[in-house]
């Protein structure tokens, strides 16, 4: 069949589309209302399949005009109440508008198409044979309905599949742009004109100073129409959240679950290219809530749950970028299931699952070949899901992250960009050429300086790494990976190594360091497509203009990783010290290994180099020497309005005597509850260092231990020791001895797997009064527990240690009969908000900083138990009396 | 717009207008409506890991346009570029592509009628890239088939 006049019928069949695509969400609106009809709502749908039949008719098209016809008999009757809107004849109508979505696609022959099955359906429900039949009796659809039920199963299953595929929004040539904004670009295009015409002008009259005027017209111009433009292609992302409601309505029915679905944030617009996108990763998220999250009706009435399950498509802005949240209240994800799983499936090695923690561990999900549903199911569950997923929404410079709380729900949550045309990135140069990375891939630049080349980058079997904060990062030359000839530097002779810069790069899962020759610029790109002879190119996502008019090619920052040969697991960051060989997975580079401490260096001689952990600075002072007084004995500076005491380490420890100086540095701690300054004569650097401290060489009172670093030693100050021996009398309170004498002897338990840090604690509690059983992780703590010829009072453990991290054992210890009320506390280097979370999540009673011992002491009292306190204090008492003795001797 | 593949057998008598450019010595023709325009030489961007016949790509007035060398493609030895070296930009499969050649000839109406397949001892380059061969006065002029020529 051919037509006449075929702007018209595009015109229809638009028109058609339209009106189909309204109905479906209206239909599943009637069906919510059940009895009650909401007449209007109905009308408008009759007036929606009246007008495609109408013009059908006008067009000759007879099989679209019959289903119309057909459709509309079911509404008519709907509008009049003869007929409830049961399930089932909503079913049957969402079919006949899926069929006449069909017929669109190629109306030419539509004439052909069969449709009788469907016409033959709502005719029958029209009769009033079988449509009431259902409707009147719903009691019976447990065993009657039973055909009817599986027949609908059946039909639903193609619409099911179907249904993303036509409501894709399949890449449209035409857009609808509100006349508003056409309006705003027709003055701008004026505008634009205007600008123009000026630079003529000035051009002609060779006019120099009017010249600065007219550019900066132009330019603003010009940045007003480009963001016009981009208004056009701005669509609400509610044309994709629209079909969500009937992928719940069918995939719940037809998991004999019952789902309703919330959708927020509708108006919230996105690029066209993105809305296109999303799609079909979002109906797999959502389906994937369906099928794993929400669970069965029964399942869920018997733990306290609505029997019906809610998932929430939620989105918003945030920070300039377009957040989307598919939540469901299901059963939520069991970590520890997935990591048997993860190990079960080879995705990962039982050691490295045991270093995996929880929020780690969900991430799982993402990984190739992977699904937890018990069974596998056709709705998802295959294990090709949410990979597949992550590269779709990495692909459109997204992120996906997943929130789990077992039993309470999953949340997976999307970040997009605004748009992908324009896009914020770091322009890098490699030997005359300039290359460009989106800024979204960039986590950090990084120079090495020529004199730290050597130290700073290592080869592992013939792979550079970078040492980056105590972690080996894997490396990439950009000119070896993209094959770039190396110009020669005029007058400059390589005479060993220079500055290296190096952009940190992330993506997905992977990270690595592209060296690069030069760091150009941070800009704004317009990002457009490379032609089909390149399309082959993986290290390469497009190519941009730059000002000066030269193209520069976009970085595929997968790609590149790809072709440098670097697997997920090289590539993820590995321990330095440590010398892991397995690897997180995912690990992410920020994830420091929990020992590496920011230490401030400092000297106080040319030949005395001491350091101090950064977490015990409260700041540092520069100070002219005037100003240090001393009164009774003591150095005080006047500061603040108070006097802070003044330490010199000469005073305490062995050393030299500070280098005389006209003026000093002050580095001031805290310790019980007051302020100390230490006076130093240089300040050399802030390292994060991962360190093994001799702790015997240089021990004494004062000094926690030494290490070397370049070549040179240095000693580890106990700034609490240090007080005491400065200011003994600060310390006397804190003991308040009584006397009780029948209990056997409490012990605290340290699991910590650094040795340096179990030996500080086990010295510390031991000075404190206490009995100190260490442990270097948490397997080894909870066999040291659980075997009952030991009485321990407290537990005291690092949060991430090998076999069983810190969160593992506050459960286990919680979980358990007789141990359960033993106070766990955490010691760590990881003090944010959302880890003294998750440690209170698993059970701890509290959190603290590795080395604040001021602040763990108090914690320890406080959760000592009373009588294990009693006799700790006797203790502490009888060794300082001691000690005492000692002294006066 | 695509690319009007011309019959090998070319038997109807129309006339044509063909645009000639130089590859090594041989005079190659393009169809005038295919080519968009010619530009001399400009600042070709090299593409890492692009197939070989692939010079880089351009800024052609803010459309990024691959350059594709036709001695490559035609299996000829590269030459340096020169003055004489030009872009032809052809409109293909939607896409502007430049070609590179040696240098551009002149425009010459033909008869379709007289343009016949390729000799069968045809040597120099691969026969397929062409779709027959014509004669304007000693001259022999080869008919380039873009399709073949760019779809690689």
């Amino acid at each position: 069949m051919t037509f006449d006049d075929p702007e018209l019928v595009a015109q229809f069949v638009a028109e058609s589309r339209e009106h189909l695509g309204d109905v479906e969400g209206q239909f599943l609106q009637i069906e919510a209302g059940g009895q009650s009809v909401d007449i209007n709502l109905v009308n408008t749908v009759f007036r929606s399949v009246h007008s495609i039949k109408g013009a059908a008719g006008f067009l000759g098209l007879t099989t679209v005009g019959k289903l119309a016809h057909s459709l509309e008999n079911v509404l008519g009757k709907i509008r009049t109440n003869e007929l409830v809107p049961t399930s089932y004849n909503v079913d049957a109508m969402l079919k006949a508008a899926d069929a006449l979505n069909k017929l669109f696609d190629d109306l030419a022959s539509s004439n052909d198409v069969d449709v009788s099955q469907h016409v033959t359906v709502l005719d029958l429900i029209f009769s009033g044979e079988c449509g009431d039949g259902t409707a009147a009796e719903p009691a019976k659809s447990g065993d009657i309905s039973a055909p009817a039920q599986a027949a609908k199963l059946q039909a639903v299953e193609p619409t099911a599949v179907s249904s993303p595929a036509t409501a894709a929004p399949q890449a449209e040539n035409s857009i609808r742009v509100q006349v508003a904004v056409l309006d705003r670009l027709m003055n701008l295009a004026g505008e634009l004109v205007l600008g123009r015409n000026q630079l003529m002008q000035t051009v002609n009259a060779n006019d120099k100073s009017a010249l600065d005027s007219v550019a900066a017209r132009l330019d603003q111009v010009t940045t007003e129409l480009q963001e016009a433009i981009m208004r056009t292609r701005m669509q609400p992302i509610g044309a994709v959240f629209n079909r969500f409601p009937r992928v719940v309505r069918d995939l719940s029915s037809k998991l004999g679950k019952q789902c309703e679905i919330v959708i927020d944030g509708k108006e919230v617009e996105v690029d066209k290219t993105i809305l296109e996108a999303i799609g079909d990763p979002l109906t797999h998220l959502v389906r994937n809530s369906i099928d794993h999250g929400v669970e069965r009706p029964d399942v869920r009435t018997a733990s306290g749950k609505q029997a019906r399950g809610t998932i929430t498509l939620r989105a918003y802005h945030q920070a300039g970028q377009v957040r989307i949240d598919i939540a469901d209240d299901g059963a939520g994800i069991n970590a520890t299931r997935l990591r048997q799983k993860a190990i079960e499936k080879g995705v990962i090695t039982a050691e490295q699952a045991s270093r995996l923690t929880d929020r780690e561990t969900l991430r799982l999900i993402f990984h190739p070949g992977f699904s937890t549903a018990e069974q596998i199911t056709d709705i998802s569950g295959r294990g090709v899901g949410m990979d597949v997923v992550r590269t779709n929404i990495e692909s459109l410079g997204g992120t996906v992250d997943v929130e789990s709380v077992p039993t309470k729900g999953t949340t997976i949550q999307i970040t997009l960009p605004l748009t992908l045309a324009i896009i914020p990135s770091l322009i890098v140069g490699a030997g005359d050429e300039c290359f460009v990375v989106p800024q979204v891939n960039v986590l950090e630049l990084v120079r090495v300086r020529a004199g730290e080349v050597n130290e700073q980058i290592a080869k592992v079997k013939d792979a550079e790494v970078l040492r980056l904060r105590g972690e080996l990062l894997p490396i990439v030359r950009i000119d070896y990976v993209l094959n770039i000839p190396k110009i020669a530097r005029a007058g400059h002779v390589s005479t060993g190594p220079r500055p290296i810069s190096i952009v940190v790069i992330e993506t997905g899962r992977r990270h690595f360091g592209l060296v690069v020759d030069r760091i150009v610029d941070s800009e704004e790109i317009v990002v457009k497509p490379l032609g089909r002879h390149l399309k082959g190119c993986t290290c390469l996502s497009g190519a941009t203009i730059l000002g000066d008019g030269r193209v520069a090619l976009i970085l595929d920052a997968a790609g590149i990783a790809d072709q440098a040969n670097l697997s997920t697991s090289s590539l993820s960051t590995s321990h330095d010290q440590n010398a892991h060989v397995g690897v997180d997975i995912q690990a992410p580079l920020t994830h420091t290994n929990t020992d590496a401490q920011d230490l401030l260096l400092f000297s106080t001689t040319p030949e005395d180099q001491f350091a101090i952990p950064m977490s015990l600075v409260a700041r540092i002072e520069r100070v002219s020497a005037q100003n240090i007084k001393i009164v009774g004995g003591h150095r005080l500076l006047q500061y603040h309005g108070s006097n802070l005491p003044l330490l010199r380490l000469e005073d305490h420890v062995t050393t030299r005597p500070l280098a005389e100086a006209e003026r000093y540095y002050v580095v001031v701690f805290r310790t019980a509850g007051r302020e100390v300054g230490l006076l130093v004569a240089e300040l050399d650097d802030i390292r994060q260092l991962t360190l093994e401290i001799d702790s015997l060489t240089f021990r004494e009172r004062g000094i926690a231990g030494g290490f070397v670093l370049n070549k040179t030693t240095m000693r580890m100050v106990d700034t609490v020791e240090l007080a005491q021996l400065a200011q003994p009398e600060w310390f006397e309170s804190a003991a308040a001895p009584t006397c009780d004498d029948d209990e056997s002897e409490p012990q605290i338990l340290v699991a910590e797997d650094s040795s340096f840090f179990r030996q500080q604690l086990t010295h510390f509690f031991e000075e404190q009064g206490f009995q100190v059983v260490g442990c270097e992780d948490g397997q080894c703590a909870w066999d040291y527990l659980t075997n009952e010829a030991h009485e321990v009072c407290m537990v005291i453990t690092d949060v991430e240690m090998p076999n069983m991290n810190g969160f593992e054992l506050c459960r286990k210890i919680k979980q358990h009969d007789e141990l359960g009320k033993l106070p766990v506390i955490a010691l760590t280097s990881l003090t944010s908000e959302a880890d003294v979370q998750r440690g209170r999540d698993a059970g701890m009673d509290d959190y603290q900083m590795k080395l604040d011992r001021e602040q763990i002491m108090t914690v320890v009292n406080r959760l000592l138990p009373a009588k294990s306190r009693k006799l700790q204090q006797r203790r502490r008492q009888a060794s300082d009396e001691m000690a005492s003795a000692c002294m006066s001797v | 717009m695509t690319t009007s593949t011309l019959p090998a057998q070319q038997t109807r008598s129309e006339p044509m207008q063909l645009a000639t450019f130089y590859v090594a010595d041989m005079c190659l023709a393009l169809e005038i409506a295919q080519i968009q325009e010619i530009i001399r030489q400009v600042k070709v961007t090299r593409v890492p890991h692009a197939p070989s016949q692939v010079s880089g790509v351009i800024n052609l007035r803010g459309e990024v346009t691959s350059v594709i060398d036709l001695r490559q493609v035609l299996q000829l030895p590269p030459i340096e570029p020169s003055a004489n070296t030009q872009t032809l930009i052809v409109r293909f499969d939607g896409e502007s592509i430049g070609l590179v050649v040696d240098r551009v000839g002149d425009i010459c109406a033909i008869d379709s009628s007289t343009i016949v397949p390729l000799p069968a001892n045809f040597d120099g380059a691969d026969g397929r890239f062409f779709q027959g061969v014509c004669q304007r006065n000693a001259e022999i002029i080869l008919i380039l088939d873009l399709e073949e020529a760019l779809s690689r």
